[in-house]
């Protein structure tokens, strides 16, 4: 007996069947003349296991003009195959436009699955394929697993509060369509024996109808958080801007950078690419010091691969208390500049200060 | 009319910040949890005034919900909406994005029919109780209109938008043809606050109309938890991330200080990573 009966459907969805489907998709987001997106290439981790998992290929997917060149970085970081629709009309990305591209080759390929990072530009893409083929979509997951009896993929991500996790499954919908944010999931290796098929297809394009009158570039030369190994991050508690003044001079005797909560973002004091937690970055720094944050769910969250958490609050029955490794409790003004002091002092000493230190 | 027709989606969301967590038995309380409108959706509510006081014409404002959120329509006829949409019934409920941007959609062709040409369909961000940024993308699909996520600035002229969006990246300008859609970008604007006079007329006009599936007339397989292709099969806590939780009362700061670089220094994680911002590579 067929899975879906078509009867049951919504006459505006087309009646398949799941089994109709197969393989792993993963959309290329291309930076202009400079190639695939890193965040991109981060989803060819989820790919590949839930790939395994389906026994399927996992395949990239390039789209725009003048980008076949960049098939081979997808295989050399873990595509088997490429798809490739290279065409001068897609010069410039229009979500619409790159958007009915994707859905011609689902049609076509019918894939289990499509991945795409959850950028900007990922976010709005995702859902105009998602709608346009009929099909499921869940934003910001934070894993990915496989139901191997029903070959339904779970897509797991953060609902409502930050401390919850839903399984979402689609299970009379073909392709499976997901998205996570960018860092979420590591770059694979680069592997540069890795050789993979690239298909050049050609497709209908239709014609744009919204213009792009004009771009201009925000240079960003500071290191993103996601990357740093350090990072002193403040919170409401620093209660003004100027105690960010104080928790930069920090971070740089660590070598690390400042981040926020999203209190201290919505106060202004750093801006929102700096901001931890659910509708911020996750990091994964060696050492995080949170200073006058709270710990709330939704900001924890952001820091649930950090290696060791530090804690500096007045308050000993904040939550973060409970859920740091060191926590000192009292006030920041007097707690940090003690740190950079002792910090600047080890550092006069030497390294054999630490033996001092540790008697 | 003279002028552009706005609609306005917007959602009705339990305040997330005031939802607490009970270490005690481990649970959400949700209990008393105030509702409000989505805070992204008051940015698109004030584009959509701006254009109509700048151009004339209307802003309708429309949601799908329970009841209740007629609260938030009310809000946004105080702000000064000219009028407002509640799309609710039974069979819409347990809708995920889809099958609520498949409602959302047919309520904009029906205020097509029944009021008059729609110019502009404007959308928050992100919610913040699920915030997956779908709907306007979703809307635009339906309806086969161009959209425009994260713009921050918009002008309409001679049947045409134009716009200022801004991404991680760049900010960009574009031209679309109208009818399209668009999200506004996060805390782009300033939203005004709710005026007596506006709130007066919500009591007196009720501008506020209803609208249930036998206006709509769609097929129950299409809205709500039928017409959904995504469901949550379960909810299950995150697990708790061991910590060393080790707390040092600070009384006076340099021993705290001390305190804390001893445990780092004698911490095999943190260890290297210290001597080498104090020392440099190879000191370790
Ligand atoms: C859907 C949703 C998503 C969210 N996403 C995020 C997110 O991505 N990131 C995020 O951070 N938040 C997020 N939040 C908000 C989150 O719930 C909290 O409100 C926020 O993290 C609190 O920020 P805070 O810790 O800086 O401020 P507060 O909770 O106000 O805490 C301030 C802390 O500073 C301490 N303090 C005060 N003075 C001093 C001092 N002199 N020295 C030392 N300590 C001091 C206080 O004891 C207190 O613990 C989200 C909320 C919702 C509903
Ligand atoms: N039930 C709804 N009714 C009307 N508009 C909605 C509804 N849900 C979401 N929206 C709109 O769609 C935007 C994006 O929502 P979301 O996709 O849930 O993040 C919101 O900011 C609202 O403008």
């Amino acid at each position: 007996m067929p899975r879906v009966k078509c009867e049951d459907l919504c006459p505006e969805w087309p009646c398949e069947q799941p089994e109709e489907f197969k393989n792993v998709w993963v959309y290329g987001e291309i930076e202009p003349g400079r190639g695939i997106r890193e965040p991109s290439l981060q989803m060819l981790t989820p790919a590949r296991k839930i790939a395994e998992k389906l026994e399927g290929k996992v395949v990239g997917l390039l789209i725009g003009h003048q980008v076949t060149a960049y098939a081979d970085d997808f295989i050399k970081y873990g595509a088997d195959e490429v798809l490739v629709v290279d065409d001068e009309r897609l010069k410039e990305y229009y979500p619409d436009v790159y958007g009915h591209v994707i859905v011609q080759l689902s049609l076509k390929y019918k894939p289990e699955v499509i991945l795409l990072a959850a950028t900007m530009r990922g976010r709005e893409l995702g859902p105009y394929v998602a709608n346009t083929l009929r099909a499921g979509i869940t934003a910001d997951c934070t894993d990915f697993d496989v139901d191997e009896k029903t070959r339904d993929v779970l897509l797991i991500r953060p609902p409502f509060a930050a401390i919850m996790l839903a399984y979402i499954r689609t299970p009379f919908r073909r392709p499976q369509i997901g998205t996570a944010r960018p860092n979420v999931f590591p770059l694979p290796p680069r592997d540069e024996s890795r050789r993979g098929e690239v298909i050049l297809e050609k497709v209908d394009i239709p014609k744009p109808r919204t213009r792009l009158l004009k771009r201009i570039r925000i240079e960003k030369r500071e290191v993103p958080i996601e990357k740093a190994e350090v990072i002193v991050s403040g919170g409401k508690g620093l209660g003004s801007p100027e105690g960010f003044k104080l928790l930069q001079r920090l971070a740089d005797m660590l070598g690390g950078v400042i981040a926020g909560s999203r209190k201290a973002v919505d106060a202004g004091w750093i801006p929102p690419e700096r901001q931890v937690g659910q509708t911020g970055r996750s990091v994964k720094p060696i050492l995080y010091i949170a200073v006058g944050i709270s710990g709330a769910a939704q900001h924890m969250i952001g820091v649930r691969e950090a290696g060791r958490i530090v804690a500096i609050n007045t308050d000993p029955d904040a939550p973060i208390v409970r859920q740091a490794d060191y926590s000192i409790i009292g006030d920041y003004r007097e707690i940090v500049p003690a740190i950079i002091e002792e910090l600047e002092e080890l550092k006069r000493k030497g390294p054999k200060a630490i033996e001092e230190l540790l008697k | 009319m003279a002028g552009y027709r706005v609609v306005v989606g917007i959602k009705w969301v339990p305040n997330t910040q005031a939802v607490r967590f009970d270490p005690k038995t481990g649970t959400l309380i949700r209990q008393g949890v105030p509702a409000i409108i989505n805070p992204q959706d008051l940015h698109a509510i004030e584009m959509a005034l701006r254009l109509r006081d700048a151009y004339g014409g209307e802003v309708i404002v429309i949601t799908m919900a329970p009841p209740p959120a007629v609260q938030g329509l009310e809000h946004a006829i105080g702000m000064g909406a000219d009028r407002a949409i509640l799309v609710t019934d039974r069979s819409f409920a347990g809708a995920d994005t889809l099958a609520t941007s498949y409602v959302l959609a047919r309520a904009i062709n029906k205020v097509e029919r029944e009021i008059g040409r729609v110019d502009l369909a404007v959308f928050g961000q992100e919610t913040i109780d699920s915030s997956t940024a779908h709907i306007g993308a979703q809307v635009a699909s339906w309806l086969g209109w161009p959209y425009i996520y994260y713009v921050k600035q918009a002008s309409l002229s001679n049947g045409s938008l134009r716009v200022v969006r801004q991404l991680e990246d760049v900010i960009e300008e574009y031209e679309a043809k109208l009818p399209a859609v668009i999200s506004v970008l996060a805390k782009a604007l300033r939203p005004r606050h709710v005026s007596l006079l506006n709130k007066l007329r919500a009591r007196t006009e009720r501008p506020i109309i209803t609208w249930t599936n036998k206006d709509l007339g769609l097929d129950t397989r299409c809205v709500g938890l039928k017409g959904s292709p995504t469901i949550v099969a379960k909810v299950t806590y995150l697990p708790e991330v061991p910590r060393l939780k080790k707390v040092h009362k600070a009384e006076n700061p340099r021993e705290a200080a001390r305190w804390l670089l001893k445990n780092l220094l004698s911490d095999e994680k943190t260890r290297d990573l210290i001597a080498r911002a104090l020392w440099g590579e190879g000191s370790a």
